[in-house]
């Protein structure tokens, strides 16, 4: 290591005393947002998980209909001609 | 895989043996400019509350060189900065929350 590296700074302790009291106002504000935005999504969770059961249920209900039309549809043009 | 793990442990012998001299640099600056403040330095972050709000107050602050305002606003910059890395610190997650 070539680099020379100067002496020391000494800096004010006003400025070590933000830094820190910054960096512990954080950490407790990250957890206290944290925990209350994952209280919140519990709820959210729960609304989500009926309307997705609804969901699927009108999705398997289409599917179903649209499937006999189908079949419907290919006996109508597979029989014979009703001239 | 004997020999895997030999070169495993050679390279963290040498890690080691590289980083003490470092750490050592590392700790002769960390304790000058690191250091939380202690309570014996209550009365110099007091006065220099003080001197800040007086000289925002009395109109001080139109006296400083451009330069010196830069700087000032750097380090401002710096400390509010901490606050986001303690926040990510507490989400424990580092962009944006995980819920």
């Amino acid at each position: 290591m070539a680099i020379e590296l100067g002496a020391p700074v000494r800096v004010s302790p006003l400025i070590r005393f933000g830094r820190w009291s910054f960096l512990g106002l954080g950490v407790l504000y990250g957890a206290y947002h944290q925990s209350r935005l994952s209280k919140r999504e519990v709820g959210i969770r729960a609304i989500e998980a009926e309307k997705k059961a609804i969901r699927d249920a009108k999705a398997a209900e289409e599917k179903k209909r649209a499937l006999e039309e189908e079949a419907r549809a290919i006996a109508d043009l597979s029989s014979p001609t009703k001239k | 895989m004997a020999g895997i793990a030999n070169k495993g442990s050679a390279l963290v012998s040498t890690l080691m043996t590289q980083a003490k001299p470092r750490f050592a640099t590392f700790m002769k600056y960390a304790v000058v400019e690191l250091t939380p403040p202690t309570p014996a330095d209550l009365p110099a972050i007091k006065n220099g509350i003080v001197k800040l709000v007086s000289g925002a107050r009395t109109g001080a602050w139109k006296n400083l060189t451009v330069c010196e305002a830069w700087l000032n606003t750097l380090v401002t910059m710096e400390v509010c900065f901490w606050f986001y890395v303690g926040e990510c610190i507490g989400k424990r997650h580092l962009v944006g929350y995980k819920v």
